[in-house]
């Protein structure tokens, strides 16, 4: 279990988030929803350890009750749209965290390799990002993130730069990879459709100061998710962004 | 084919300036010492090939040393001024001040401190073309996507891993264009230099042209000061196109 508990982020005067606490479970995904500028990115960026220096963060993290400092091995960060490095062919982008951390390329490499094929990227290893599809980079990004072993997982909307009929299907393919690596994930989006389909519990930010306003758990099943079966979360979710969008 | 049709513009260009100073200089009876036609140009560039050709060389080594010193000098003291932003903040004036210096004042007095040897030359090069390679290399270094360094601190890469992984690569096509910029003031650069003083190289020959009024060995000269730095950049060129695989797709370099 990852704990944060009372995280302010202040940037000079102003606070971005005011006294957010909340806990990510083992193999659940949990969603932070809300407005723009509401401060949704910041959290997961000090989770990551990769905050602005122009902010200053006040706040606990813990995972397991022990205290931790970031950017710390268990957490891995996935930051907006792949972030894949253009010079890098698709097998270095994925081995990229186990060889920063240490281990050898070929090493890397060979750690990757048989995960490429259940990831939709065989045959494109050898292939420099420029040459992929955007799902096929979101899912070379995955593939980066998930190797790195980490047992929480941080992801900063995904989906956003992918096409609407792309991003249904990726979020149906990240679902289906999450049952087979699970992973303590907690997920940025401002799509209410997205946290709906996937998340297990849903956290909901309002703006000025950011503050977690809403905690909806989802309990239906991932494949049992029907539009009819979301209908009621979904108004519900809807009708809570809405007051609290300014 | 492509190559054709990209070079075919600037070849037309160029062939129908010289065709109309060709026939001005024919037509017009303007005096050869004056106005030489590009005929004659080519004529005693072919003519005079043994006397210009050492010169030439003399020229190509000057440049290629001092463009060669200055690209080294350019990237250590940009990873100097990428981690030290102190240095970067004392440092960046000074170099914008170098620049400013008319190279006519300092050309005599760097003859005049070094000697007629290759020193001074070689110092005036580094003088004039460090500085775009530096800049370019620095504003490179500065537009990094926010989104990859991120990445690669919360791997708890550190600061040279993360300069040598991400932003050194990133930094590939402003580094180049700074390579383009400088290469084009390399050789007008090492000319001048030799102009203020030199044993040998296209800057002393043109001198002696000049002060024999000979205009046609002056602008052969030129022409072979403009093939020398159309080499200069058809070399980078190619460097690029090698390295491009490596940055997914198309070459950076253009024209």
């Amino acid at each position: 279990m990852l704990r944060v508990e009372g995280l302010t982020v202040r940037a000079g005067e102003g606070r971005v988030t005011q006294d957010v606490s909340f806990e990510v479970a083992e193999d659940r995904l949990t969603c932070l929803i809300g407005p723009s500028g509401c401060g949704k990115t910041s959290v997961l960026k000090w989770l990551a350890g990769v905050l602005a220096p122009s902010l200053a963060a006040t706040g606990r993290l813990s995972i397991d009750g022990a205290p931790a400092t970031t950017p710390d091995r268990r957490i891995a960060y996935q930051p907006q749209q792949d972030a894949l490095l253009p010079w890098l062919i698709v097998a270095e982008n994925a081995a990229l965290g186990l060889s920063i951390r240490g281990r050898r390329r070929a090493e890397a490499r060979e750690a990757v390799t048989p995960l490429l094929a259940s990831f939709g990227l065989a045959g494109t290893e050898d292939a420099f990002p420029a040459a992929l599809s955007g799902g096929m980079r979101q899912r070379a990004a995955f593939l980066r993130t998930i190797v790195q072993d980490s047992r929480f997982v941080l992801l900063d909307e995904p989906f956003s730069a992918l096409d609407a009929v792309t991003r249904l299907s990726m979020q149906d393919w990240l679902a289906a990879r999450l049952d087979e690596v699970p992973r303590g994930i907690l997920m940025v989006t401002h799509d209410l459709h997205e946290a709906t389909r996937l998340a297990d519990r849903i956290l909901v930010m309002a703006a000025r100061p950011g503050r977690i306003v809403a905690d909806i758990t989802i309990d239906t099943p991932r494949g049992d998710r029907t539009e009819a079966a979301l209908a009621g979360t979904r108004s519900h979710l809807k009708t809570r962004l809405l007051e609290e969008t300014p | 084919m492509q190559l054709v049709r990209h070079f075919a513009p600037t070849a037309g260009l160029a062939l129908a300036l010289l065709l109309g100073w060709e026939v001005y200089c024919r037509l017009s009876g303007i005096p050869s010492f004056v106005l030489p036609p590009p005929s004659g140009v080519v004529r005693v560039l072919w003519t005079e090939r043994s006397a210009i050709g050492p010169h030439a060389l003399a020229t190509i080594g000057v440049a290629t040393l001092g463009f060669g010193l200055s690209v080294a000098f350019a990237f250590a003291a940009s990873v100097a001024l990428h981690f030290l932003p102190w240095l970067r903040r004392g440092a960046m004036p000074i170099f914008v001040a170098s620049q400013t210096i008319p190279i006519v004042a300092l050309a005599p007095l760097m003859i005049l401190w070094f000697g007629f040897g290759l020193l001074p030359k070689v110092l005036l090069v580094i003088l004039v073309t460090f500085f775009p390679i530096l800049v370019s290399l620095l504003s490179g270094y500065a537009a990094v996507p926010q989104a990859w360094l991120d990445l690669l601190r919360s791997m708890d890469a550190g600061r040279a891993a993360i300069f040598r992984r991400v932003t050194l690569p990133a930094a590939r096509a402003s580094f180049l264009a700074g390579l383009r910029i400088s290469a084009t003031y390399a050789i007008v650069a090492t000319i001048f230099a030799e102009y203020a003083g030199a044993r040998r190289g296209l800057g002393i020959y043109i001198l002696a042209a000049k002060n024999n009024f000979r205009a046609d060995l002056v602008l052969a000269a030129v022409a072979l000061s403009a093939a020398l730095t159309l080499a200069l950049l058809g070399l980078l060129r190619l460097a690029d196109r090698i390295t491009a695989g490596r940055f997914g797709g198309p070459a950076d370099a253009a024209g």
